[in-house]
């Protein structure tokens, strides 16, 4: 009889709990309330990557499920259109400008503007040189240091390899580029073995990674690894050491968000090894950050919110197709 | 004689360079690097063909990569959607062909400056096949393991690559029509004095439709040529890349003047050796991309100021929107 009377208080409880979690003006409801309505800008450098229409899609889905007006505002590569559309944005006075840093200096200036009259911004992947409130992304640091760590011992002392490395940066300025760089160089000047032969970047575009990479491996036929900062540009720099017949010889790292398309050319011989930020998981994160910034999270002065994207390696030892996500057509 | 000059300058110029990187940077000199060399300047050649015959008549294609890139788009879209290679070529011919006709046709018909009708086509070029054709992507990639792929990427002929063979055929098709057709003769005419061709009674409109034709199936089997090597296509080569720059630093470095009427293949063979001498040297280098790109911006700067000291404006024959 105790015991009915404890399980019916239990189940009472239970549901005053659920009535009072559903009852407008809770605390998860004022949450919502707190989003909706609100405004925000996605400039990317350019849609039609799977990256960013990746982490759009998952943005405007939580943007839509909680009644926050999303906006994307395609920047298509160019630049100085980046900018124009990053200063009109500022302009429309949003409540958060999602911003994707070609470089770290292009829209320093204009997102610490944007901060200081009051628009939070959350940078995305690749930061800048200023500071705002968040940060989703790779932990680049990490992937260079990992990329670099893997390449001394594949190639460095004991491995009988001539301990030769080509990198392919995108740019020599963006972000990714900056930091990988700055962890892989760190780590190579512990290990004197390691020689870079080569680094050049490619403006991201395969045929010019093709052309420097095929050009390298004349000069230096013993190449042992080939770093390309992306995916996307590094499937030109692994066709060219596939073309030469190297494939077996030379090891290309790539980096990249997962999408099925690039990272499939583990599987046909273009890159060996791997590092994947899962844009999808990103995407998460980034609607997630966006969620609670709308709620008024704010991070501690000339500090950042920050979300380190989980890191996969997919290696021809590992890889299998569950490893590498699909963009829902 | 004016451009034998010059071409000879560049010539001049590509051996003097290419002494000096065999002499201080290790590995120029090596039979591996020189094919290579030609390899990847097969596609720069091919587009420079196109784009001389066109500058000789006094045009200017800007959309020629936008051409490049759309034709290889509908090559690359068709056969991984499935489609054999023939089937595949032919609709990327086409599509070269069309976008051929439009830009010859404003250009010979509706007589729009060669510079804006071929920069407006560019826009709608790239954005209409980026919306239409690759539904926002910027990307398709090639089968490597198609034959036809690994024969254009990898194949040879004596040792020499493939796409280095199809860039001296391209060549010699080029100073074939130039040296041997009426198309030829009119485009040195139509270059030299435009209003005299004219008058004259030279066929100025359909010359000037072939060139635009002629250079946009020059930009396919560059297109071609690139996708199959690096298994992509890349719209950013349009929108990002330095492509165009180099091809019209080529012909002009080569001797064909911007003023029309003036050049021959010796002037493309000049531009195209002096151009790939230097990027395959400073890339063995490892000079940095911006230090390769301010000293390639230099020579085309001094090849733009030679050809104006050595070819002046002369107002008796320019027309309204002359380069």
């Amino acid at each position: 009889m105790i015991r009915l009377k404890k399980a019916g208080a239990l189940m009472g409880a239970a549901l005053i709990t659920a009535l009072v979690a559903l009852a407008p003006g809770n605390p998860a409801h004022a949450a919502d309330d707190r989003m909706k309505g609100k405004k925000v800008i996605f400039v990317p450098i350019a849609m039609g990557i799977t990256l960013t229409e990746g982490w759009s899609r998952r943005m405007a889905e939580q943007a839509e499920l909680f009644g926050i007006e999303y906006e994307v505002r395609d920047a298509a590569f160019d630049m100085k259109a980046m900018s124009e559309l990053f200063a009109a944005a500022i302009n429309e006075k949003p409540d958060l400008i999602v911003a994707h840093n070609p470089t770290v200096q292009l829209l320093a200036r204009q997102i610490k503007k944007a901060e200081d009259s009051g628009i939070k911004v959350m940078q995305l992947n690749l930061s800048s040189l200023q500071n705002s409130t968040a940060f989703v992304g790779a932990d680049w640091d990490r992937i260079g240091r990992e990329v670099a760590e893997d390449i001394v011992k594949q190639c460095g002392e004991g491995s009988g390899k001539s301990g030769k490395v080509a990198i392919v940066p995108g740019q020599l300025t963006a972000a990714d580029s900056v930091i990988m760089n700055e962890a892989a160089f760190a780590v190579f000047k512990e290990h004197p073995e390691i020689e870079v032969v080569s680094n050049q970047a490619s403006d991201w575009e395969p045929e010019k990674a093709r052309q420097i990479t095929a050009t390298v491996l004349q000069q230096h036929p013993d190449l042992c690894a080939v770093f390309g900062h992306w995916g996307v540009h590094t499937i030109g720099a692994g066709n060219a050491v596939k073309d030469a017949g190297k494939q077996d010889d030379v090891l290309v790292y790539a980096t990249g968000g997962g999408n099925r398309l690039i990272c499939n050319n583990i599987e046909q011989d273009v890159i060996d090894r791997y590092w994947s930020y899962n844009a999808d998981g990103q995407g998460r994160d980034a609607a997630t950050m966006m969620r609670v910034i709308l709620q008024g999270a704010e991070p501690k002065d000339g500090e950042m919110l920050r979300v380190d994207s989980p890191l996969i390696v997919i290696t021809k030892e590992n890889y299998s197709p569950s490893m590498c996500w699909d963009m829902p057509s | 004689m004016i451009g034998r000059s010059m071409e000879a300058l560049v010539l001049m110029l590509a051996i003097a360079a290419a002494a000096l990187f065999a002499f201080f940077v290790s590995g120029f000199a090596t039979w591996p690097n020189l094919s290579n060399l030609a390899q990847n300047s097969a596609s720069l050649m091919i587009l420079s063909c196109g784009m001389a015959m066109v500058i000789m008549t006094r045009g200017l294609d800007l959309s020629q990569i936008a051409v490049m890139t759309a034709a290889s788009t509908a090559f690359g879209v068709l056969l991984t959607g499935g489609h054999g290679v023939g089937s595949a070529l032919v609709a990327a011919l086409a599509t070269a062909v069309v976008l051929g006709i439009l830009n010859g046709w404003l250009v010979a018909y509706f007589e729009i400056p060669s510079l804006l009708a071929t920069l407006a086509t560019a826009m709608l070029i790239t954005g209409g096949i980026r919306w239409g054709l690759l539904q926002g992507e910027f990307l398709v990639l090639l089968p490597k393991d198609d034959p036809f792929i690994v024969a254009i990427s990898s194949g040879r002929i004596l040792g020499v690559p493939l796409s280095a063979v199809i860039a001296l055929g391209i060549l010699a098709v080029t100073g074939f029509i130039l040296s041997r057709t009426i198309v030829g003769r009119t485009i040195y005419s139509m270059g030299d004095n435009i209003g005299a061709a004219r008058l004259t009674g030279l066929p100025v409109r359909a010359v000037t439709l072939v060139t635009y034709v002629f250079a946009a199936i020059a930009a396919l089997i560059a297109g071609i040529v690139v996708a199959s090597s690096s298994g992509a296509v890349d719209f950013r080569t349009v929108t990002n890349g330095t492509l165009l720059f180099e091809v019209i630093m080529v012909v002009v470095l080569g001797g064909v003047s911007l003023r029309g009427g003036r050049g021959s293949i010796l002037s493309i063979i000049a531009g195209v050796f002096l151009i790939a001498v230097l990027r395959n040297g400073m890339t063995l280098m490892n000079l940095s991309t911006q230090l390769q790109g301010l000293i390639m911006g230099m020579t085309l700067i001094t090849a733009i100021v030679i050809d104006n000291h050595r070819n002046p404006r002369d107002p008796e024959t320019e027309t309204q929107g002359d380069l």
